[in-house]
């Protein structure tokens, strides 16, 4: 798509009030609604190493740390190291028959920074069984940290208890039933089974630090021996090891390389996937991609005359249909207090499937996911801040725009279909495209200089092919989005 | 509530910890002893291109959405999870701006639906990596140097002192002194920091005390030629090298300076527990990691001792307590510690709770401290 | 400097004709000079060691610092053997050792002296007068520098294809006869 490098000029006014052009935003079909990635929720799909492409399952990822057990980073420069093979002369030279050994080295493309400058002994097997590093305080952080828990579980069982004595007068459902093993053995008057970190009475008196007076010596040699950079490590370098940071390049070691994720986004209303991955790293499509750019007609600028200060300049636009389907296209002049006015101009059918939703028509997954799930909160839309600066004149009547038609691109034979146009507004037309000429007139208190942007609101026939259990034909609905033009600079001189 | 209270549903939890920075930030999970990632606090402006750091903030609606594209960064970038199905432990300052923890809250809550929150007061967890509950914390960061003394586990908050004094004042001294060094040559942040780290040292105070004369007696620690670029180089004189954390131990028209905050901070303190806390002295904090830092420290402070301001304090010793990690993630570990246990669901601050109160329990704040009174 | 060009090719080496190579130069035994390379002794000689490989586009340039200039006796830039010119690179650099690789685009100036065993990465340029330790390896857009624990491999798989194929293809400089250099 063009929009990647040219400057974004035609934006789209998503629900959530952020202005973004087309290629950035999704559709949800179910709500009828535009979304984009600051409105929709994002969730981790799947955990993929970026290197060698291997899928991970999620419960394997969290276990290794989010990382990949077979790739590594360089320490040096953080690129990835590649695997190098080397000969050696076989183990016992003596033997005449003993062939060369290979041997395998991590090197990185970059820095060149190898395994053999740490001095990492070659491994035998290319996957290599690479020395792994222990965090020398785990010892002791394992046992502070059982401590701790210890003695807020302690802590927490005192309060329940003082809550139980508390609840003694009243009789409560568990008491009436009877239904926990623990209730039982309260009755009976068995004592209750100990949680196994309260059995080990908190050991706190052993376990303290204990402050010294000494402190780290100041390193004298730093006042004599002269420095050498290419030995101590950056800012990165360190950081990157966040459990040993290193301060001389002398003690990097290999990163195993940081896993990726793939990411699903779901609408924020209506719990529905506006965009899913497929779960193979190698695969770049989609199970479900509600981009904008499939739904909504797309709008281009083709020209506009130079833009003076209160005078009529002729802006040329091309409008397409991406869908299958015809629709028509009317304008409506900008207004800044019609925030969500799209909501109330849905149709009756609409308004009707989109309570239905909540009675059960779904597929079974998604009621099953929306129990655990919290009810969503609504953010208020944000006030568009974007001033527009230009008044256009919007035709009155609306324009048809046939259905995307992928053949068409190569059929010379001309429009199959028979539209009547109005010359006033529709200048050509191809396909499913058309330019639409209107008249764009700058405020008359701009100053030379000053960036143009216009407004307007087009109301389009959207088909939503989605059937629920009562409506199984295609519904049509009007949907409006508000389109906002960078026109340029105005220019002075009459 | 769960019903089942075994060992497993504990070690199950993973709880995302993180502890936002000035400048850097720690992230990762409890129950492990070591951030899984420390990056920079800042994000890319999606609107100028360039990299805004978190805490340069315009209002409230500019920290919301930096904090949005940040956390997502930390998220998915990082911690690769759905913020929707974890707990979150957010370890920060007890000085933290009110707008900045409202305005994480409701990032963290309301935009990303996480369901538990518990916020935990940096000064005070880091004691937990040391499994004791009286000392004085100090916590050189980025920005300022706060010491805040704990006694048997409960910040003494009154008694809390806060200076300027950390890493970027060193930067800003720093860029001066290369600039007369260095004609015409302008550093970009990044090469500052790297000046520092890879350059710069706390020297001794004997040759601090010399370096102040008008002719000290002393030779300087060597020069550094430091490439920028490859195509150019500066020199970073010795002095320089050895002199730039002087300001810590300088102090200012109030008398003040790191050592002065460390005993005014004790004084302020019930006299019982004074000698407790000079002999459970915490350095936490990147800054703390310098070479020659603690020695420094540890010699300002007994010279301090022999001004009529402290000598009251009777105090012999100074003792210092070592963690057992890098100083930097400190405050880290003491909130990944507290967020596997019990902790959270005790204390946690829940999402529908959050919604229907829509604040965050706050010391300052005096609907928090009404039992207290 | 010099209007007329006296190029000396040892035998074995490889020099493409649509190569551009201006002033007295002398090409070591096993070099691979490949077309639309440049090599440049504006300044004075320039010697290539042997088993030299020179990419397209790369420039060798002997040019004088403007200090020198005013010498009477011309300097002669001597460059060892094994060194590797990749594309796109230029080279100005005093001295230069063995075993050096030069990626591609990097850009050395005549201030630099380039010892053995160093790598210097794409695109690093490098203005400042120094001399670069053995096994130094600069990379990364900031120039960074480290030092190399040994000095690159020598591409010798990489020198026999390309000395197998080029004649193919190109037309080739004749090498000096044996007798005449003795």
């Amino acid at each position: 798509m063009s929009y990647i490098i040219l400057p974004d000029v035609v934006h789209y006014a998503c629900t959530c009030g952020i202005l973004k052009p087309i290629s950035k935003l999704y559709f949800c079909r179910h709500c009828l609604e535009l979304r984009c990635g600051f409105c929709v929720c994002h969730e981790a799909d799947s955990h993929y190493c970026d290197k060698c492409a291997e899928n991970l399952p999620s419960s394997e990822a969290r276990l290794k740390k989010n990382r990949c057990g077979n790739c590594f980073d360089c320490p040096s420069c953080h690129q990835q190291l590649s695997t190098r093979a080397a000969t050696v002369g076989p183990k016992n030279p003596d033997d005449p028959k003993a062939a060369p050994r290979k041997v395998f080295y991590l090197l990185c493309l970059l820095c060149r920074w190898s395994s053999r400058d740490v001095g990492i002994p070659d491994q035998a097997a290319v996957s290599g069984g690479w020395p792994e590093r222990e965090n020398i305080y785990a010892h002791r952080l394992q046992e502070i940290q059982d401590m701790y828990k210890a003695i807020v579980l302690s802590d927490k069982q005192q309060k329940l208890d003082k809550d139980k004595k508390k609840q003694r007068r009243y009789m409560s459902f568990t008491d009436r039933t009877g239904i926990t093993a623990s209730m039982l053995r309260k009755r009976i008057g068995w004592p209750d089974v100990p949680n196994p970190l309260l059995k080990a009475k908190p050991t706190e008196l052993n376990n303290k630090a204990i402050a010294k007076e000494e402190v780290e010596e100041f390193p004298e040699d730093l006042l004599t021996s002269p420095v050498n950079l290419s030995l101590a490590t950056t800012m990165e370098q360190r950081l990157v090891q966040p459990e040993w940071q290193p301060t001389t390049i002398d003690k990097l070691f290999p990163i195993h390389k940081h896993l990726s994720v793939k990411r699903s986004q779901r609408c924020r209303s209506c719990e529905h996937n506006v965009s899913k991955p497929e779960y193979n790293p190698n695969s770049i499509k989609f199970k479900i991609q509600l981009f904008a750019y499939y739904h909504i007609p797309e709008v281009r600028i083709i020209t506009v005359e130079p833009l003076r200060a209160g005078k009529v300049s002729e802006l040329l636009l091309k409008f397409s249909n991406p869908t299958q389907h015809q629709t028509s296209i009317t304008l409506f002049p900008y207004k800044v207090d019609d925030v969500i006015a799209c909501e109330d101009n849905r149709t009756e059918v609409i308004s009707q499937s989109s309570e239905e939703k909540g009675s059960g028509s779904q597929p079974s997954s998604i009621t099953h996911t929306s129990l655990t799930r919290q009810p969503s909160i609504t953010i208020k839309p944000r006030p568009i801040k974007t001033r527009v600066v230009a008044d256009v004149v919007v035709p009155n009547a609306s324009f048809v725009l046939p259905p995307r038609d992928d053949a068409a691109e190569y059929d010379d034979s001309g429009d199959a279909h028979n539209i009547q146009n109005d010359p006033k507004i529709v200048v050509w037309r191809k396909s499913n495209k058309a330019v639409i000429k209107l008249q764009v007139t700058p405020n008359s208190d701009l100053n030379i200089g000053d960036e143009v942007t216009t407004a307007f609101t087009i109301q389009h026939i959207y088909i939503n092919t989605i059937t629920t259990v009562e409506n199984k034909e295609p519904q049509k609905c009007e949907h409006k989005v508000k389109v906002f033009l960078t026109l340029g600079n105005l220019v002075g001189g009459s | 509530m769960p019903i089942y209270e075994g060992i497993g549903t504990i070690t199950d939890k993973l709880v995302v910890v993180m502890d936002i920075g000035a400048a850097y930030t720690k992230l990762g999970f409890s129950g492990e002893f070591a951030p899984r990632c420390i990056i920079k606090s800042e994000v890319l402006c999606k609107e100028s291109g360039i990299m805004r750091n978190i805490r340069d903030y315009k209002d409230k609606e500019d920290l919301y959405d930096l904090l949005v594209d940040f956390v997502h960064v930390l998220y998915f970038k990082y911690a690769l999870l759905s913020p929707k199905d974890r707990p979150v432990v957010v370890v920060e300052s007890l000085l933290c701006p009110t707008i900045f923890r409202e305005t994480l809250a409701k990032v963290l809550f309301c935009h990303y639906k996480v369901p538990v929150l518990l916020v935990v007061p940096s000064h005070l967890v880091c004691l937990a990596t040391l499994a004791i509950d009286t000392a004085l914390v100090l916590d050189i960061g980025f920005s300022e140097a706060i010491a805040i003394p704990v006694c048997h586990g409960v910040p003494v908050i009154h008694a809390w002192q806060a200076l300027p004094l950390a890493s970027q004042a060193v930067h800003d001294n720093l860029r001066t002194a290369l600039a007369t060094h260095n004609t015409g040559v302008t550093l970009s942040d990044w090469n500052l920091e790297d000046v520092k780290v890879r350059c710069c040292f706390v020297t001794p105070q004997k040759r601090s005390i010399e370096f102040q004369k008008s002719t000290p007696n002393l030779t300087p620690c060597p020069e550094v030629k430091y490439p920028l670029q490859g195509s150019n180089s500066i020199i970073i004189p010795g002095k320089v090298r050895e002199t730039m954390f002087e300001l810590f131990f300088e102090e200012d028209n109030d008398h003040q300076c790191l050592s002065t905050m460390i005993l005014d901070a004790i004084l302020k303190v019930n006299v019982d527990l004074r000698l407790q806390l000079a002999e459970n002295i915490f350095l936490v904090g990147g800054t703390v990691m310098t070479p020659g830092f603690k020695a420094r420290l540890k010699e300002e402070l007994y010279q301090q001792l022999n001004n009529e301001r402290y000598s009251k304090l009777k105090i012999k010793t100074f003792k210092f307590h070592s963690p057992p990690c890098k100083d930097n993630y400190t405050a880290w570990l003491g909130g990944a510690i507290y967020g596997c246990t019990e902790l959270l669901s005790m204390k946690g601050l829940s999402r529908e709770t959050y919604l229907k109160e829509n604040r965050l329990p706050d010391w300052a704040n005096m609907k928090d401290n009404l039992r207290t009174l | 400097m010099t209007s007329e060009n006296n190029i000396n090719v040892m035998p074995g080496a490889i020099v493409c004709e649509e190569s551009k190579l201006d002033g007295d130069i002398t090409i070591g035994s096993h070099c691979i000079i490949h077309p639309a390379a440049i090599i440049s002794a504006e300044a004075g000689p320039i010697i290539l060691g042997d088993f030299c490989l020179v990419e397209e586009q790369a420039k060798i340039i002997h040019r004088l610092r403007p200090e020198q200039t005013n010498n009477e006796t011309t300097p002669v830039l001597i460059i060892g053997s094994h060194n590797v010119f990749e594309i796109g690179c230029t080279v100005e650099a005093a001295k230069i050792g063995s075993n050096n690789v030069f990626e591609s685009k990097c850009f050395v100036s005549n201030k630099v002296n380039v010892t053995n065993g160093c790598i210097i990465g794409a695109g690093c340029k490098l203005i400042e007068e120094q001399t670069l330790k053995n096994n130094t390896i600069v990379y990364g857009s900031k120039c960074f520098q480290r030092e190399g624990l040994d000095r690159p491999v020598t591409q010798t798989a990489q020198m026999d294809t390309l000395s197998k194929m080029l004649p193919n293809y190109h037309h080739i400089r004749r090498p000096m006869k044996k007798d005449y250099l003795n």
